[in-house]
């Protein structure tokens, strides 16, 4: 299991810039004022839009693609961004939109040849969120609903605490004492509750003793994704709390969302030193407990395309594991989308824009359920709920069937 | 001008989805963000999705005297597009796509607002073996806009200008009607604009004051499977130059010949003008740097290219070493964007090379570009060299040779922080003052000038010939909507 670290960024799933010996060094997660003095090295040259130097030049910006004007792209982000700090420009509801319609996805991040730019802008996006909350401007109101049930009631689906279990089956032995937890995650738990049983009934047969918190929260990531950052620090807290005092030393994840707040977001940003080993699915079965689990029996005979979710891939960097877990069930051929790893095109419903921006949610996921479909594949799987809840939603004519990785490996083992 | 009332009739035209006067939208269309030319007003930005709405929008401007823009990128180092009367920024990249390729003759029909990765990425997909000549400006800029403005491409040596790769236009002109020209006003094919009188001149260098481009057809070369791309450096530029020179007169395949200074390399290199000699001349560094790009149908005819290359070389006492070698020699951390730019070293254009506007890390840029005789090569550079140096520029300049040798482009760009204003008032008077220095070059001709410089041609100009324009323009945009302010007729 190979993930080409040297060719990202550390931790990240953005390629690093080798061929600039210039570059600045600056620090992740830092508020707007620290990164005002490099947003307007963009010339708004458009580089953003597409996949640079990769055949076909495809464009790989949802928000742009739907918005159309320049503002909605990364070049144009950039320069407003630089507009607010030097005073040209005030917050308005219009550039709260603006930023907001965007799933933060980093694809045009990726495409963007200026270190600085390349390396950070994903940092002033961000912080262009929390400033405007900061200034009671932001978030959108759908954003405040879910996150004041996620305050209350731990999750963003208006769904009751108590029945976050109810995935559950009978059958599945969970050990109070284990050390390790499967944190199952808010779309798994009330959504995609296939995606939770697979991934329960995979570690009993792996003989797995682990534990499924009846406390766990929501993750926070729908909250700080938002730039509701406060707040998510205030979840963050509470589930590190329960985990720790849980005696868990190694969390398993399958959402790609959680799996980035605990692993990056929780002690990079939010300070919270956890100590405790998060593995995602795919990693876990491949290098769990130092060696390979998994040992696939049944066949599944299918053509599929591997969509790489945001947070698992430029956010995090894992691009290489699914796939190769994928390649070792017995039938499965795997066939590449043209924008697929650091060019993937994103699904559309991170970010905050699928609660409050319906219709560019819609076209995010409906694209990519297209380019899908024009590999020839009869499926597509991802490692993600919320990207498989998204794809599902959209698939309307279902010429194509969306799985979760997790399902796949539950059916060949 | 009522916002309101010509809004309602745009989104008539176009949706209201695409009709904008929010200040966070207009904001982005008031200047290019690169220059260090004044912003000017964009009132409203609007995104045609076709070239009958382009048409509508165009006739509401006449019947309201309002103002139109065309726009793709925006950004031209000239700020030509930027709207000096306010009015309307017709943003044309919702017209972003190939509309046919005809491999017979050798053209591809493309839309308005179609960008270089559009373009290219078509290309590559669906006919390989065919190429554009591509310049060297960002993949998000405007195929048309580089044409019409006689943008420089890769096969410059092969076609010239990216005016002369036109073969047809689909033009909505500033009257508010639309005309087809060039072989395609007759028939279906767009091979050409002869045999009938060429009117494509009418458009071709207007900077957008005559018309509005919604489609165009651009000459495709074959990609032949032999390419090399040389890198010969030596001393000084009057040392290069009279290699370039032969060079330019002795065919052997030549694509595209240019060479560029030491300041110009170290920007291609992405290195930081704030960590490099102002001078490194007087350091003993080399500051020519030649490319030489030649392209051969077989095998046999592509080394006996080569060699002869190399032999002229030779003669200049230079070492014609291919590019990749050269970049063997730098440091990987120091290779910047000279990897990306020729298929011999993996790259390919168009390319994002950011060191035009960003060498300074100030996000400015702006050049005095100018056509020219072969003659003022040097003495060009000199000029401009010692004008940079006096107002503290790391002085990067280029010189291309085109259209089999006939002209070249010679220009001087400088860098600055865009977010200082006083860096901006020097990079204009230091601009002001290569031009002026140069400008008493005989032969020098100042291509999208922006708008200090045009009232110097216009003086300067053949009276009949002026005069000849100001017809022109005003039979064509008889109510001056187009793009006004700009262009040869500057401002009024």
């Amino acid at each position: 299991m190979v993930e080409k670290q040297d060719m990202y960024l550390n931790g990240k799933g953005i390629t690093k810039i080798k061929t600039v010996a210039s570059q600045k060094q600056m620090e992740n997660y830092r508020d707007l004022d620290y990164y005002k003095d490099v947003v307007y090295q963009c010339g708004k040259c458009g580089t953003c839009r597409t996949a640079y130097h990769e055949h076909g030049w495809e464009r790989v910006c949802p928000s742009g693609e739907y918005g159309k004007f320049e503002a909605y792209y990364l070049g144009g982000k950039n320069l407003l961004t630089w507009g607010l700090t030097s005073g040209k420009l005030n917050w308005s509801e219009k550039m709260v939109e603006i930023f907001y319609s965007c799933s933060l996805c980093h694809a045009c991040i990726q495409q963007c040849q200026i270190p600085e730019i390349h390396n950070y802008a994903g940092e002033w996006l961000m912080a262009m969120r929390e400033e405007a909350v900061k200034q009671g401007k932001a978030p959108m109101p759908e954003h405040k609903q879910y996150t004041e049930h996620i305050i209350n009631g731990n999750n963003p689906y208006f769904e009751d605490h108590e029945d976050r279990l109810n995935w559950l089956p009978d059958g599945i032995k969970l050990d109070p004492k284990a050390e390790i937890a499967y944190f199952v995650g808010c779309t798994s738990s009330y959504r995609e509750q296939g995606i939770a049983r697979a991934t329960a009934e995979i570690l009993n047969v792996l003989n797995i003793k682990f534990q499924v918190l009846k406390d766990e929260h929501c993750c926070g990531s729908p909250v700080f994704m938002t730039g509701q950052t406060d707040d998510a620090i205030k979840i963050a807290e509470t589930n590190v709390d329960t985990f720790k005092k849980a005696g868990i030393k190694k969390i398993i994840t399958s959402c790609a969302g959680c799996y980035r707040m605990w692993k990056e977001v929780y002690p990079k940003k939010f300070k919270l030193d956890h100590g405790i080993e998060i593995v995602h699915l795919p990693e876990f079965l491949l290098n769990g407990n130092g060696r390979e689990l998994i040992n696939f029996k049944n066949e599944i005979n299918i053509k599929l395309s591997y969509h790489d979710p945001c947070h698992l891939g430029r956010h995090m960097g894992m691009y290489e594991t699914p796939r190769e877990l994928l390649k070792k069930i017995p039938g499965i051929e795997l066939v590449e989308m043209d924008r697929n790893r650091e060019n993937a095109w994103c699904c559309g419903s991170g970010g905050g824009v699928r609660s409050a921006f319906k219709e560019l949610s819609e076209f995010a996921a409906m694209e990519r359920l297209k380019e899908a479909k024009n590999t020839g594949a009869e499926a597509l799987v991802s490692s993600c709920p919320f990207c498989m809840n998204q794809f599902k939603s959209n698939n309307k004519d279902s010429e194509i069937k969306v799985f979760d990785l997790s399902e796949l490996v539950r059916k060949a083992i | 001008m009522n916002n309101g009332v010509i809004i309602a009739e745009l989104e008539k035209i176009v949706g209201d989805r695409y009709v904008s006067d929010d200040p966070e939208i207009q904001y982005l269309y008031h200047y290019d963000f690169i220059s260090a030319e004044p912003e000017g007003k964009c009132d409203i930005a609007i995104i045609p999705g076709s070239a009958e709405e382009v048409l509508e929008i165009v006739k509401l401007a006449n019947k309201y005297k309002i103002p139109v823009v065309p726009w793709v990128s925006g950004i031209n180092f000239g700020s030509i597009a930027t709207p000096r009367k306010g009015g309307l920024v017709i943003d044309l990249r919702r017209l972003n796509k190939v509309l046919e390729v005809n491999e017979d003759d050798m053209y591809a029909i493309v839309e308005g607002g179609i960008t270089w990765a559009d373009l290219k990425g078509y290309l590559d997909k669906h006919h390989p073996d065919l190429q554009a000549g591509i310049t060297w400006s960002p993949p998000g800029t405007g195929v048309i806009p580089s044409c019409l403005c006689y943008g420089m491409f890769n096969l410059g040596m092969l076609g010239g200008t990216g005016a002369e790769f036109i073969n047809g236009l689909e033009v909505v002109l500033g009257s508010g009607e639309m005309a087809r020209i060039g072989s395609c006003s007759v028939n279906d094919y767009w091979y050409g604009r002869q045999p009938f009188p060429d009117l494509a001149g009418l458009f071709i260098g207007w900077e957008g004051t005559t018309g509005i481009v919604t489609k165009m057809a651009i000459k495709l070369w074959p990609k032949l499977p032999y390419r090399q791309d040389f890198l010969p450096i030596t001393q000084t530029v009057e040392q290069g130059a009279p290699m370039m020179l032969k060079l330019s007169r002795v065919g052997l395949g030549i694509v595209d010949l240019l060479f560029i200074n030491l300041g110009w390399a170290q920007s291609l290199l992405c290195l930081d003008q704030n960590e490099v000699a102002i001078d490194p001349v007087k350091l003993g560094l080399p500051d020519f740097y030649g490319v030489i790009s030649t392209q051969a149908y077989s095998e046999k005819q592509h080394e006996a290219h080569c060699e002869a290359i190399a032999d002229i070389c030779k003669e200049y006492e230079m070492d014609a070493f291919p590019i990749d070698d050269q970049l063997e020699s730098f440091p990987e951390t120091m290779r910047g964007i000279l990897g990306q730019m020729t298929p011999s070293t993996g790259g390919q254009a168009p390319v994002q090379f950011w060191g035009c506007w960003n060498f300074s890390r100030g996000g400015g840029g702006e050049w005095v570009g100018c056509y020219n005789t072969k003659r003022n090569i040097v003495k060009y550079y000199q000029l401009s060299r010692e004008v940079c140096i006096k107002h503290g520029k790391v002085p990067q300049y280029y010189c291309r040779f085109m259209f089999g040798g006939h002209y070249v482009v010679t220009r001087t760009n400088i860098n600055f922080n865009k977010n200082n204003p006083d860096e901006i008032a020097n990079a204009r008077q230091c601009l002001k003052e290569i031009h002026d220095s140069v400008q008493n070059l005989e032969g020098t001709v100042m291509y999208k000038p922006p708008l200090w410089a045009v009232n110097y041609y216009n003086e300067k100009m053949h009276p009949v010939t002026h005069g000849l324009i100001k017809k022109i323009k005003s039979m064509l945009d008889p109510n001056n909507i187009m793009n006004p302010g700009q262009g040869i007729e500057g401002e009024k």
